[in-house]
Parts: structure tokens; sequence; C-alpha cells
């Protein structure tokens, strides 16, 4: 209900209004501008282009531009632009057998025009909702708090994390933390009548002389175990609550250290422990603050770290100075040197590249004996350190694409037919010759993630370039896909799987689609299933690895296909700028955002690409620093 | 799916009955009327199980209505020995797509239980309705020391971006209310032991027991955080009531724990009277097996399920017994993912490996619910007192069809379903059938579930 009164109160905002929500001349300007632009270029095109099949209740493949046409700039109509901006640029749209085609010079003013939508969103961080810690996060907390092994954890449920983040807690997760609070208190504090425990030393201090007042010595503790396991200094009422936990041991008759004991337990199962929660209360009235400088170390230490602040971190949210920029950029770099910041590629690399279920995705066995778990976790580790060497060589980002070192063992080197020279188990730097592999697209792992079980998948391979690397977006495969297998078993057994692919074309549903996908897809089918080198395909029929990229550049082999991609390195640094941007918020991009990310990429391509600054700069970034706290911006925007 | 490691030695739990589970069950037992009073009837447990992708139409679905019980269809031979206690019906369309049509996946497993689609202007977060199951647990749960149960095969963690849904939309059904997914456990040990207590688990120097303070140390943080709500913007505060109602279920669980163990004291002491019925099979007995079979893993899930009913320990489980894509069968001899078979262009072989792996899914069920059958309690079985669903939430993974979704039902709820039938031409909805389930379960309800419009008087007996 509430949902959709919001949206009723979006419709009745009119553009001018949102301009003026923004503030800044700069920005009024350039929403003047898209205004215009959109009048004159975006609403004749989509008139005469697009209504036919979008528009007037007409919804085909799942698009109406109707309703975006009046509202623009609204958040909810974001995903609908992209989706046009994309399928007009790779001429997708208006489909071939339309009669009607808008001529080049039409079409690119409608992109152009297309791509200033964005000016028309008011500047908003976005909310950042009091967030629960991640099961990983939750496990590393607990080991940097009280020394325990992370795997204490292991028994809550696993969860997907990322942009679609699952921030919710059922009964059965209160029912965990509560038994593996008891169970990392019982590991880190001992028995109760033996030595005190390094961790017990450092948390709980001595315990009061005989004779002294134990309740001053307990507040005190409070404070300080507050403090740490709140990530920011604890409020009175709060402290308060601790010492009525300890109290209530005391009414039962247990000693001091027992009493201790449940005021951690307490620590361990408070919201303000389980959620990172903000310091001070918000000003009244306000829309749009910036975060305090604790909730600002408790996001990055999350992001790079996947646990708490450390000791200096704290010291800097402390001293009140962590928001500013040098601060701030110091603490990145210091951090990203750290190796607590491989958690960046567990949590970010692994699920960009696919790579974060290696260990239980499905192979034939028959035809792949190789994937055993030694190579699917070396084929990991792979992905891993040529991640990480990116991020602590603060190189740029497209040596991603394209690289001429990477990290194998024997295990892995057989893959790449280079066992004479890489022996032992241990992974090391090694570096490549041969132009075909170098850069994730010729990484076993990656190869193998975009394979079906049991074959190569041109598809697989030519959506997950352009998705994954170029940032392209491309519409699911419709329902009701058209059976294929019309044609001579014996004939279609003697094709190649090129060949067999290719009959996607020879029907107009699917030819709209795979004429883009398929080509990209084919200049990797050099690469098996699970990433070997290869001539000849399971039909005995050579490879033929040319194919073409949306737009018409052509390509013959993987290092071709390679320096195409390497060349685009504007779309390159926005796609991960997006992607890296979106997991360290938590959340999807809406319209604010893409103006943002504009900002970022800028600043990133002065500095040569570099993946250090792509980092610094998505930390120190507005939507990183602030958060809107009323749901209702736009409303109360209105109201104004 | 987890497997070998968690699962790491063979366990076989004697006696868990006898040390725990039993003296429970007596005081809580329901059979014979003490002199004066009348019976008590056994509770009405309902159970869910879950197949994603759909089947092949063509050989799930009984011919017609005459010869159910006499020749039934392939997909069906494991059932047999139940087979007059279940019932089939044709007809019962799934929630249809509306803006989600690229999201066929996504929504097969979301929609199931609640019978409705996720909100679309927030659909990259948690936002559908309270799922069937867990409308039965906010009722009948505080009448167990688990409000329900909430099992999976494999990991909750399928990463696939389908129209925008939020990843959770994949591999959850169980929702406690339209923003909070219920995660369900994969580690049959953990289940037993939140069922039973360590004792029951067997692991050794287990020293997690609940403290005798927690539940007033839980009261002085549901305080403390009551005060942290007030400074929150709304957003934050209803993540913040996740919470305090997360904490609010553990103290009631300890507290019924307590209860329960009280009432046992007091039984053993000889100051109650047993209300069970001496006739009453004893609690059955769990092994977890050592290797990852899928087949003895779906099993000990469907052991622990069917214990949890017969001690009365909840009313209410839901089991996803496999996720939508990414998974294989290899047990049955084949490594092709569930979902690559299931658009299979008519091919004959790919039909038939989703027929193989349809008619294994049921098996397991099947397996389910004849051991119910097989225990006797008050006048009946155990599956006499229960309703026990199988289902997908797709009628044919080809098309990804939503027209005819295929359910077995077995167990009458107590005499309230018809059962032995299969109706061939059902008019009505997923939501209608949930509504009708609950209904003969004795759930109240103050809305139709979902879609619903109606109930389905021709499966149940009040007609």
């Amino acid at each position: 209900m509430k949902a959709l009164l919001l949206v009723g109160c979006a419709a009745l905002l009119n553009l001018r209004c949102r301009a003026e929500s923004s503030g800044d001349d700069e920005s009024a300007a350039l929403q003047a501008e898209a205004t215009k632009a959109f009048k004159q270029k975006v609403a004749p095109f989509v008139t005469k282009y697009c209504q036919d099949c979008h528009g007037n209740k007409k919804t085909k493949g799942k698009l109406n531009l109707q309703p975006a046409l009046s509202k623009p700039g609204d958040a909810a109509y974001v995903q609908a632009w992209l989706q046009a901006l994309s399928n007009v640029r790779a001429h997708d749209m208006p489909p071939d057998d339309e009669d009607k085609q808008p001529t080049e010079e039409e079409r690119q003013k409608f992109l152009d025009a297309v791509a200033k939508i964005k000016y028309l969103s008011p500047k908003d961080p976005g909310p950042f909702v009091i967030r629960r810690l991640t099961k990983v996060e939750y496990g590393n907390t607990l080991h940097d708090l009280l020394g325990v092994d992370p795997a204490v954890a292991a028994e809550l449920p696993d969860e997907v994390s990322g942009e679609g983040y699952l921030n919710t807690l059922s009964p059965l997760q209160m029912e965990q933390y509560l038994v593996i609070a008891n169970e990392a208190l019982n590991r880190a504090l001992g028995p109760a009548k033996g030595p005190a425990t390094e961790a017990q030393k450092r948390l709980l201090g001595d315990p009061p002389a005989p004779g002294a007042d134990a309740r001053a010595a307990a507040r005190k503790v409070a404070q300080s175990v507050a403090r740490k396991a709140f990530r920011r200094p604890p409020s009175q009422n709060e402290v308060d609550v601790l010492m009525q936990v300890y109290d209530l041991a005391g009414q039962n008759k247990l000693g001091y250290p027992a009493a201790l004991r449940l005021m951690l337990k307490a620590t361990l199962v408070s919201p303000q422990f389980l959620f990172i929660t903000p310091a001070s209360e918000a000003k009244a009235g306000s829309n749009i603050v910036a975060l305090d400088d604790y909730q600002l170390a408790s996001r990055l230490s999350y992001l790079l770290w996947a646990t708490m602040p450390d000791a200096e971190l704290a010291k800097q949210a402390d001293s009140g100075k962590l928001h500013e920029p040098e601060v701030l950029k110091a603490q990145v770099q210091r951090m990203l040197k750290d190796p607590r910041s491989r958690a960046l590629f567990d949590g970010f690399g692994g699920q960009w590249l696919d790579l974060a279920d290696i260990a239980t995705r499905t192979f034939d066995p028959e035809k792949f004996p190789q994937m055993t778990a030694e190579l699917r976790s070396a084929m990991y580790d792979e992905a891993r350190l040529f991640f990480d060497s990116i991020v602590r060589e603060n190189r740029s980002i497209v040596s991603f694409v394209d690289s001429d070192y990477t990290f194998l063992n024997e295990t892995l080197a057989k893959v790449y037919g280079l066992e004479k020279t890489v022996t032992g188990p241990e992974m090391r730097k090694v570096l490549l010759t041969n132009a075909d592999r170098g850069g994730i697209l010729g990484m076993p792992g990656v190869l193998a993630a975009t394979s079906f079980p049991n074959r190569t998948s041109p598809v697989k391979r030519g959506v997950w370039v352009l998705e994954q690397v170029l940032g392209e977006r491309v519409p699911p495969a419709p329902p009701n896909v058209p059976a294929l297998e019309k044609q001579d078993k014996k004939t279609v057994a003697n094709l190649t799987l090129r060949q067999r692919t290719e009959l996607h074309r020879t029907n107009a549903v699917c030819a709209n689609c795979h004429k883009m996908l398929d080509p990209i897809g084919f200049g990797l089918e050099n690469f098996d299933a699970i990433g070997r080198w290869r001539d000849q395909d399971e039909s005995g029929g050579a490879i033929d690895a040319a194919g073409e990229l949306p737009g018409g550049k052509r390509f013959s082999s993987p290092r071709e296909l390679k320096t195409i991609l390497s060349a685009r390195k504007d779309d390159l640094a926005r796609n991960l700028t997006e992607r890296l941007l979106a997991y360290a918020l938590c959340r999807q991009l809406e319209g604010y955002d893409q103006i943002v990310v504009d900002r970022l990429v800028k600043a990133i391509a002065k500095d040569g690409y570099r993946m250090q600054t792509l980092i610094t700069e998505i930390v120190m970034s507005y939507p990183f620093t602030h958060r809107r706290i009323s749901d209702h911006l736009a409303s109360s925007a209105h109201e104004k | 799916m987890k497997n070998s490691p968690l699962i790491d030695r063979r366990t076989c739990l004697r006696g868990i009955g006898a040390s725990l589970a039993l003296p429970l069950m007596e005081t809580m037992g329901w059979a014979a009327p003490g002199k004066g009073k009348a019976a008590i009837k056994p509770p009405l447990r309902l159970g869910f199980m879950y197949m994603p992708h759909g089947v092949i139409p063509d050989v799930f679905w009984p011919d017609d209505a005459d010869n159910f019980l006499s020749e039934p269809p392939p997909a069906l031979n494991s059932l047999i020995p139940v087979l007059h206690k279940c019932l089939m019906m044709k007809g019962i369309s799934g929630v249809p797509n509306g803006p989600f049509s690229g999201a066929p996946h996504a929504l097969e497993l979301s929609t199931w239980l609640t019978a409705a689609l996720p909100d679309a202007p927030s659909r990259a977060k948690i936002n559908i309705a309270i799922s069937a199951d867990q409308i039965a647990a906010n009722y009948v749960g505080g009448m167990t020391s688990l409000p329900s149960l909430e099992l999976a095969t494999m990991p909750q963690t399928h990463k696939e971006n389908q129209a925008g849904l939020n990843e959770g939309y994949y591999s959850h059904c169980s929702f406690r209310s339209a923003t909070q997914a219920v995660p369900a456990e994969t580690n049959p040990r953990s289940v037993l032991n939140r069922l039973f207590g360590d004792r029951a688990s067997g692991k050794p120097g287990a020293s997690t027991k609940a403290d005798p303070l927690d539940r007033s140390m839980l009261d002085l943080v549901i305080g403390g955080a009551r005060d942290l709500r007030r400074k929150l913007p709304q957003d934050d505060q209803h993540k913040l009531d996740e919470y305090l109602d997360s904490v609010r279920s553990v103290e009631r669980r300890i507290a019924s724990i307590e209860y329960r163990l009280k009432e046992a004291a007091l039984e053993k002491a000889g100051v109650r009277a047993s209300k069970r019925n001496a006739s009453d099979s004893l609690p059955i007995e769990i092994k977890i097996p050592e290797g990852d079979k899928r087949s003895e893993y779906m099993q000990v899930m469907a052991d622990l399920t069917v214990l949890a009913f017969q001690t009365d320990t909840t009313r209410v489980s839901t089991y996803i017994g496999s996720t939508p894509n990414g998974v294989s069968y290899p047990e049955l001899g084949f490594n092709d993912s569930h979902h690559s078979q299931t658009h299979h262009n008519h091919q004959v072989d790919k039909v038939d490996k989703v027929a193989k792996i349809t008619a294994f899914n049921i098996e397991q069920f099947a397996y389910m619910v004849k051991k119910m059958d097989g225990l006797r309690e008050g006048d009946g079985t155990l599956l006499d007192n229960c309703i026990m669903m199988w289902g997908s939430g797709l009628e044919d993974g080809n098309k990804h069809s939503r027209d005819n979704l295929p359910f077995i039902i077995a167990g009458s709820g107590g005499g309230s379903l018809k059962t032995g039938q299969f109706l061939n031409n059902v008019s009505g909805n997923q939501g209608d059938l949930l509504t009708t389930l609950l209904g003969c379960a004795g759930i109240p309800l103050d809305r139709p579930i979902g879609i619903a419009s109606k109930t389905l008087p021709e499966i149940t007996t009040k007609g």
C-alpha cells in the first residue's frame, strides 16, 4: 500500500520541481539540457520507432516505454531506459524486419539524449539501512574480537551475497547466534576455574582486588567491550543494559567472571553487534546525512576485509577525522596492503568472475576426470592471486583482460600445457609468452564456469563477455524457446559446435540476440570446457574462431579478441565501477548513482585506470559516505 | 550440496527415544482418554516438500479418475502402498508471472507457498508475502517446542539475476513476513541437535546447552534493542523488528523446552498419568549417513521430519528437496543438470532423464509418507493425522508452463480430505489449494492466501 502511495507521489512530480531539489547550478543546467534533449530527441524517436510494440499498452519483450515517457527521470524507469539504450545501440532495435528504420544520425542523437536522462534524478546517496553481518563477516568478527576460529559460525545457513544481499534475520539464525555465542565464549574464555586466557585478559582485564568495587570494574569492562563489539562508543543506556545483565548474574549467585561472561554473551546477541548501526541519532528533519566516522569505519572495514575495524582504523574513527579525504585515502591504501583484503576477492571478485561455486559445480566426470578438488581449488586461487596482484600492485584494470602473467601450480599448469616448467603444488607467478592466455578471458576457471558440464557453450561465453566484462545488458532467452531439432539428426551430428550453434540464426526469434552473442563465444572455442587449448572440436571439425563484436569489430583468435576488448577501457572501467559500487553499497544502482559512476570513471581514467584508484574513489564517493534517512526523498522534495 | 564433511561418521542414535523424546511425548500425548474425559484427538500436522522445474506431463498425470488406484502412472510407483491415502488433482494453476516473465525459476519456489508475486518496485529486496507454512506456524507453533521446521537439501545460495529479482527468491519458499525469508537447515546433525538437544546428536564434548539465565538475559537485550529502535529511521526500525521478533521466538522456544522438561520430570515422579496410548509406536531411530548419496541424505531429512511430527516437537515442516538450477543427480547414472534436461525440446533421452529425476523425488516423498503410515497413532497412523503436500512450481519445465501445477497430497488430515482419488478437472489456483489445505488442518485464516479466490470443496470431505 505504502509503495503504491509513493509511486503516486512521484507521479505528481514534474521535471522542474526535481531540478530544484538538487540545488547546484551545474546540475540545474544539465537537467535543463536533459529535459530539452528528451523532448526533442527521445520522445519523438520512441513515438516513431518504438511505440507500436513498447507503448500504448503493448509490452513486447516486457518493455513498455509509455509510463517512462511522462516521468523520464523516475528511478522506476532507469532499467527500462538502460535496456532501450543497449538494444538501440546494438542495432538490435528496431528489429531488422520493421519497415521504419532510423537513420544513423537519428539513432546516435537518441542514444546521446537517453544517456542524459540520469541528470533528471535528484541528488541522492540512497539509504544505508542498518545491515546484518553476513555469515562470513560474523565469523571473522568473532575471530577478531575473541580470537576464535571463524569456522565457529559454520552452522549458520549459507547466504546469497552481494547486490542481492539477503538482509533478513530469522528465528533459526537467532537461535544459532545464541548457540554460537556460547561456543565462542567457551573457546575464548576457557573453563571457569582455569587460568585466564589471552582473550580474557585482553577483554575483561584483571578481576578487581578483594574489597574493591566490583560493579565499578564491571562497568568499565562493559564500556570497553561494547566499544569493540558495537564498533562505536556505546551510549549510557547501552552500558546500563549490559550492567543489568551483570546484576542478573549477581542475583543468581554467579561470581564476577561468570557475570562478565554472561555480559559478553549479551553483547554478542545484541543488535548493535549483529548489525552495523549508527553511533548517533540523525538530526530531526534531516533527509540526507553524512555517515558518522564509526559507521564509515565499519562500512569500509567490512567492504575491504569482511571484518570489524582494527585498532588503527578504530583510532582514526575516534579522532573524528576519518571522513577527511586524505585520512580516508591513506586508510584505504593501508588496508589494501593487508592480507585481509583478500576478502575483496572472496566476496566480490569470485562472484564477478563466477568462480564462487567452482568447487561444487558439476562437470562430467567421464569427459573431464581432471576436474578434481585440487584442480578446482587451483583455478580459484589463480583468479584470486591474479585479482590480488592487480589490487596490490595498483595495476590498470585493463590488465584484467590483457596481461602477460598468471599464477599456476603443477596441476593447473597441465591445463596450460606448461607442466614441464611449473612443478609442485604451490601456486606461483608465471610469465606467459602465449598471447592467447593471460587475463580473465583465457583463464581456465572462467572458461569452465562459462561452459556446460560436458561441453563448451559459445552462447554462455558470449553473454559472459558482454555482461561481466563490458557491462552490456543481454535480455534473457524468451519463454517457449522454439525447437531446433527439426534438422536431420545425422547431419547435425557431423556439424561442429559452431555450425550447430549457428542454427539459432535460422529462426528469427533466436537470431535477434544470437547474432550478437554467439560470435563472441566462437572466438573462445579454441578453449575447451575446462580451458585447455584445442584446434579441433569434438566433431573433429577444425575450430573456426573468427568472430565479431556488436558494432562490427572482427577478430580471428582469442588474442585478437583480447586486443579489441582491452581498447575499450571506458567500458571496462564503467562495468567494474558499477559492480564494485553496487557491492560496496549492498544495493542496486539507481538513477542518481549513474551520475556518480560517470564522475568515478572520469577520475579513474585520469589516473590510468588504476585499481586502487577505483577502490579509493568508490570509498570516497558521495553514496558511500552519505545516507538518505527518509524513504520519501522524492515526496519530501515535492513538499518543499 | 553439503556433503560428507558435515556427515562425518555414521551415528546410530538408539535411545534418544528412551532418554529424551519419549518422556516428553508421553506427557504431551493425546490418545487414551482419562476417566470421564473425552478422547483427545491427535494434533494435525502439515508438511510440504518441493521439487523444481516441473514434470513430464505425459508420464506424471494419471490417465483418468477411474484407474488412478488400479493403474497409476509409473511416476507414482513408489507411492502404491499408500496411494489410497493420497489425493491428486489436475487444473491447479500457478501464479501468473506478471511483470517477471523473464524469471520463471526465481519465481517457481518463491511463489509456491505464498501464491503471490514479489513486489515489482522493490524487486531487488525481499518483498513478497507470508507463506502458508508460516501462517500455520503462527497459529499452531506455540503448542510445540519448535514452531516449524524448514529443511533443504542444497544451500540456498544460487546466484543468478533474473528480471532484477533478489537472488534469495531462487531458493527460498518460506517467508515469515513479506520481507523476511526463512533460511532452511541443510545439515541433518544440526537438525537433530535443534530438535532434541546435544545429547541426541551424540556430539562429543558438546557444551552448547541453553543457559538457565538466557531467557532473562534476552529479555534485557530486548529492552536495550527497543531503546535503539526509537532512535532509528523507519526502514532501520523495520529491520530491528525482525530482530526483536526472532529473539522473542527464541525466548518462547526456551520457555517451551523448559515447560516440557518440567512436565517430563513430574511424569517420571508419577505425579501425572500418561495420556499416551500404549499401542502408539515408539519414536523412530535416526541414522545419519556417512556418504553423500542423495537418496540417503534426503531420507534422513525425511526421517527427521517424521520424528519431529511423531514426538509433537513441531506440527509444520517444509522441505526444499531440491533447488532450482545447478543441481544434478549422479546417483541416477547421469551428470546433466536437472535444469538443462528440462529444456528437452522433446528429445527422448532428456525427457527420460527428467522423468527419472521426478520419480526419484517422488520416491523420497513416498519414503517419508510410507514411514508415517507405518507408525500407529490413536485410531490410525501418523499419516492419517497429516497433510503432506508434494509438488513443483512449474508444470512443464520445457515450456515454463504453470497451468496445471503438479501436486500430490498424502494423508487425510484427520479425515478432512477426500483421499484415494484423482480429480482430473479441478478449476482453481495455487492459492485456492493452500487456503483449502490450511482450512483442513484447522488453521483459521483472516484472508485468503495470495491469489486465492475460493476454496476447493471437491477435495474435502465436508464437500
